[in-house]
């Protein structure tokens, strides 16, 4: 039994362990009477998960014998998973309840999947990574497929779960190879005993498994080449799992990836001093990362579904995030360490991405529509969504006064710093390039005629989440300073 | 005499292996995957891990294979003629899929794997009982894992229902 | 007394000490000597035990035809031996010279594998079951887990029988008995785990050991209220683990003609047969172990009280089948998911609560 201040650090995930039951039972107990209540429970355990979080705010300890981390780094993408969760379950609402018989299932499968997020940022074993990137990716998949009688939202889950099944075996052999040449788990010990050889042949081993271990996390970020699944299964899917899937395992990807390679490997990862040559798995991450957003990137330029471009913005999204783990570089006192350009990064694209997906939802709520042209006058049947829209694609493309900006600015900064100037410059040209794709959109919505001149009427909560994340694009854009304390604190984990 | 035996099944699971992937009749293939798992029960009790042995056995053998089975008998996909698939997939899966076993080969090949041994060598498991052992283990170290793989069954069962029920609701 | 009560242990040691002594005769090294003379043991325990099973399967024949004529006012076999007791023997001869049909369109390896695949696992979980007092092939300390894996091998084989033999009624049958072995193995692996927390072993001997109070009668049936509704689940759920009245659709013949074994014939059916009798033979042997103290009694030598037990169970089984109807599918998968699953359950919880009350007042 663990002591009672186990219990309080593991307090967010107990929470959401028993509020994702409690809707499950109350679901079954009682059916139609509780439906509207469901999701008012789920977000309530959201909002208590959050204020756990911040109640634990600026603990740094090891638990379960070194298998979870309760750090600032944790913290802080438990701080992005609640509110994550909330702000999908409010916009799921109403787009279910047109849609599914089993929304108390829904949100209790919904619930899981934040708690599954968490978990993965918290792991620091690689039994508790593997198995808590599984429990995501199965939420996920059930997500994805929830809409029972649409035959895309069948294959997406199928797609969806295909690709996930094969990475995750592949990515559970390369962390077999890794106990297996270490003999632990424990991702300290595994740096450890890594430290520990000089055998040159340890560091083949090291190299292969990490690459293996690459395919499953690059699988959850949507990763160049692991990528095919995401436009398919983003077009069927729900659009609030959209939402979901964009944001959440991509988050807690980065997550896994970063503990991983700061934690387990950084001998591997970390730059050595100058004369020494570039290491292989930066190197490799920076390939993989160029693919990632110039693919992203074009594709994206001819979609003409609205989610399916959002779909391959967040693959090329993903490229940039990776930007960060490339140049990350914890010495020294710089501001560009890389790993808070990533962290921002990821804070930023939240809300960014979460406000462009509440805006399709909203639009395709009242009107179904998903298509880019049926976009055409746009502003003229919803202005606020259509004015909004603008606010989150600058965001996504980066530029200021947006929050997208500021993550944009810490990445690219961080790659200038560690010398990788065609890394950063063909960041820069692939967000020139994102421009034209988002603003198509925007061209859509402002200066085509409208077909049907009628006014679209927003659902209340909907209005509330999409003005809520408009707020804080533009928030921390104007006052970044909270979001950079909190990317710095968050360093600590590794200082 | 373990060598001897180690051999055998392992030799047997290898074979096996390559069948469940080669045979074109799936059912086929699913039989061939009991080998596999029996085969694999065999080397852990060479392991001194009985009770891995015959939850192995119990699970994938009894449980998830007859599902397998149950899943093919249900779909009834017949044989695979290699039709579908795209014409230069194959060789590209062959010759990616040989590069990377290459790569494994020469890597692991290469390297004595330098693990520290745990703590539970086969003595100390007698002395204490194998069962005991990963009882104890499942309810103080790896109480997380334990609990939290509770969740994820529960959740990857109720989401099967909900997707594969008749619709009793409207 | 005494030299009754461990007959057989006395026996194995006389042929072990034979053994090594001839073996002696041949100045072997030390270890080489006690690996062939460990070698040929186990062989001559293989036989013996093999031997002992199929005159065991043989009685139970007899014993079930008779049962059955006895209730439905028939006489029943009595032409072969006295009160027709030869007749299993003539049977069994009967079989091993009938030709043996494969289906044109069958599918011929996993037509044929299929009654070993059956039949093999049943003779393999006899190896750890106490027959008496230190008479065990093996022990095993998982073997209760050993019992039910090995088990559930067998389900594997009445696939591939209704698969292989490429016959509708077969594929029916076996998909049936797939379903009902595999539903009901869990209420039956659920109530072993209430007396594994009882025992704090898997042990089959440790379990036997643990119900040796009250001068040897001091069994788990009596271990109130988890061992009896351990019981009464396991005895239920094993019944319909060995496919048997009222548990016995898979072969229904009103229905399938004989479900999975349609198609087979001569020693490849006699297979499937033996392999019934061996499994409903070894539930009842179980379930003597982790409920009625196995070998466990007063004054018989223990092999004897093993046996009486063991028949009474049996006797039970044949009871119950000649007595009820048939199941209807849809009822037996919700027997065991709703009703069985649920007090197994329910008993786990019960036992891991009442262990140390029951403990503390004496009965376990």
């Amino acid at each position: 039994m663990p002591d009672a201040q186990t219990l309080t650090l593991i307090s967010p995930e107990l929470l959401l362990s028993i509020f994702g039951l409690l809707i499950l039972l109350v679901d079954v107990i009682w059916r139609e009477k509780s439906q509207s209540a469901l999701p008012w429970l789920a977000i309530l355990g959201f909002a208590l998960a959050l204020a756990a979080t911040l109640y634990i705010w600026g603990s740094n300890i090891s638990l379960f014998a070194g298998m979870y981390m309760v750090d600032m780094f944790s913290l802080f993408f438990k701080v992005v998973a609640s509110l994550a969760g909330i702000l999908i379950t409010l916009v799921s609402i109403d787009y279910l309840r047109q849609r599914t018989p089993y929304r108390g299932e829904f949100f209790a499968i919904f619930t899981f999947s934040i708690l599954a997020m968490m978990l993965v940022a918290s792991s620091a074993s690689l039994l508790m990574i593997y198995l808590s990137i599984e429990f995501l990716s199965y939420t996920s998949y059930l997500l994805t497929g929830f809409l029972r009688e649409d035959k895309k939202s069948n294959e997406a889950a199928i797609k969806y779960f295909l690709y996930g099944a094969v990475t995750s075996a592949v990515m559970l052999y390369g962390l077999s190879l890794l106990y297996g040449v270490t003999g632990s788990l424990n991702l300290t010990d595994i740096a450890a005993a890594f430290s520990a050889t000089v055998d040159s042949t340890v560091r083949m081993i090291a190299l292969v498994s990490t690459m293996l271990v690459l395919a499953g996390l690059g699988f959850k970020i949507s990763l160049v080449p692991f990528h095919q699944w995401a436009p398919d299964a983003y077009e069927g899917a729900p659009t609030p799992v959209t939402a979901f899937l964009s944001v959440g395992p991509k988050a807690v990807g980065f997550a896994a990836l970063l503990r991983v390679a700061l934690t387990a490997l950084p001998q591997w990862v970390l730059p050595a001093p100058p004369p020494a040559p570039v290491k292989e798995i930066p190197l490799v991450l920076a390939v993989v990362s160029i693919i990632t957003m110039t693919l992203g990137n074009l594709i994206a330029l001819r979609q003409t579904n609205v989610k399916r471009l959002l779909a391959y913005s967040s693959i090329a999204q993903a490229g940039y995030m990776l930007i960060g783990v490339v140049a990350v570089n914890l010495t020294g006192n710089s501001p560009f360490s890389g790993l808070n350009g990533i962290l921002i990064y990821l804070f930023a694209y939240l809300f960014t991405n979460l406000g462009a997906f509440i805006c399709v939802i909203a639009i395709e709520n009242a009107t179904g529509i998903v298509e880019i042209p049926e976009y055409a006058g746009l502003v003229k049947r919803a202005p606020l969504v259509a004015a909004l829209f603008v606010i989150f694609f600058l965001s996504l493309a980066g530029i200021p006064p947006t929050v997208g900006f500021i993550g944009k600015f810490f990445v690219f900064g961080a790659a200038l710093r560690e010398g990788w100037l065609y890394l950063a410059a063909i960041g820069v040209i692939n967000s020139v390039i994102s421009v034209f794709y988002y603003f198509a959109v925007v061209r859509q919505a402002f200066f085509e005629a409208p077909k049907d001149a009628t006014p679209i009427r927003l659902a209340p909560l909907v209005t509330l989440s999409l003005v809520v994340s408009a707020a804080l694009v533009l928030a921390f854009a104007i006052y970044p300073q909270p979001l950079l304390n909190l990317a710095a604190w968050s360093m600590g984990m590794v200082k | 005499m373990d060598l001897i035996v180690f051999y055998l099944f392992a030799t047997l699971a290898v074979i096996a292996a390559l069948g469940v992937v080669a045979l074109r009749n799936p059912v086929h293939a699913a039989l061939c995957l009991a080998v596999v798992f029996i085969s694999l029960a065999a080397l852990y009790v060479l392991l001194s891990a009985p009770f891995v042995a015959a939850a192995q056995v119990m699970i994938y053998a009894g449980a998830i294979l007859i599902l397998f089975v149950f899943v093919i008998m249900l779909l009834s996909p017949g044989v695979d003629q290699g039709a579908g698939a795209l014409k230069w997939q194959r060789p590209l899966a062959a010759v990616f899929g040989l590069a990377l076993a290459v790569e494994l080969i020469l890597v692991l090949a290469s390297a004595v794997l330098p693990a520290a041994r745990g703590q539970y060598t086969p003595e100390r498991l007698a002395q204490i009982g194998d069962v005991q052992a990963i009882g104890a283990l499942l309810f103080t170290d790896f109480l997380l894992p334990f609990e939290i793989t509770s969740l994820l069954l529960l959740v990857a069962m109720v989401g099967v229902i909900v997707l594969a029920k008749k619709r009793v609701r409207s | 007394m005494d030299l009754l009560n461990n007959l057989f242990v006395n026996l194995y040691d006389w042929l072990a000490g034979a053994l090594h002594a001839l073996a002696a005769g041949l100045n072997l090294v030390k270890d080489a000597e006690n690996a062939i003379v460990a070698a040929v043991m186990s062989l001559v325990v293989i036989v013996v035990l093999l031997l002992w099973l199929v005159l065991m399967v043989l009685v139970l024949i007899w014993l079930e035809r008779k049962n059955a004529a006895r209730i439905q006012d028939r006489v029943g076999p009595n032409r072969v031996g006295p009160f027709g007791l030869l007749q299993p023997v003539a049977d069994t001869i009967k079989m091993f010279i009938k030709e043996d049909i494969v289906p044109t369109n069958a599918d011929r390896l996993v037509h044929t594998l299929a009654p070993i695949v059956v039949a093999a696992p049943a003779v393999l979980a006899f190896a750890v079951i106490p027959w008496g007092k230190g008479m065990f092939p093996v022990d095993l300390n998982i073997g209760v887990l050993w019992v039910v894996a090995v088990g559930s091998i067998g389900t594997i084989g009445i696939f591939m029988a209704g698969y292989g033999s490429n016959n509708k009624y077969s594929l029916l049958g076996g998909m049936r008995a797939v379903a009902q072995m595999v539903s009901y193995e869990v209420p039956q692996v659920l109530t072993i785990v209430a007396i594994v927390l009882m025992t704090g072993s898997l042990s089959l001997n440790k379990i036997v050991d643990a119900q040796s109070g009250w001068g040897g009668m001091q069994w788990y049936i009596f271990a109130f209220p988890v061992g009896p509704i351990a019981f009464i689940v396991y005895y239920l759920s094993a019944l319909a683990e060995v496919n048997r009245t009222p548990f016995d659709i898979p072969e229904g013949e009103s229905e399938i003609v004989a479900g999975h074994h349609t198609e087979y014939s001569g020693m490849k059916w006699g297979l499937f047969y033996v392999g019934e009798y061996f499994n409903f033979f070894l539930v009842c042997t179980i379930a003597v172990t982790l409920f009625f103290g196995g070998w466990q009694g007063p004054l018989l030598p223990p092999y004897v009280w093993f046996l009486i037990k063991v028949y009474a169970l049996i006797l039970l089984g044949m009871w119950i089948r000649m007595t009820w109807p048939r199941f209807r599918v849809d009822q037996l998968m919700g027997f065991a998911w709703k009703t069985l699953v649920p007090i197994a359950l329910v008993n786990i919880i019960l036992a891991a609560l009442a262990t140390p009350i029951l403990k503390a007042i004496g009965l376990i």
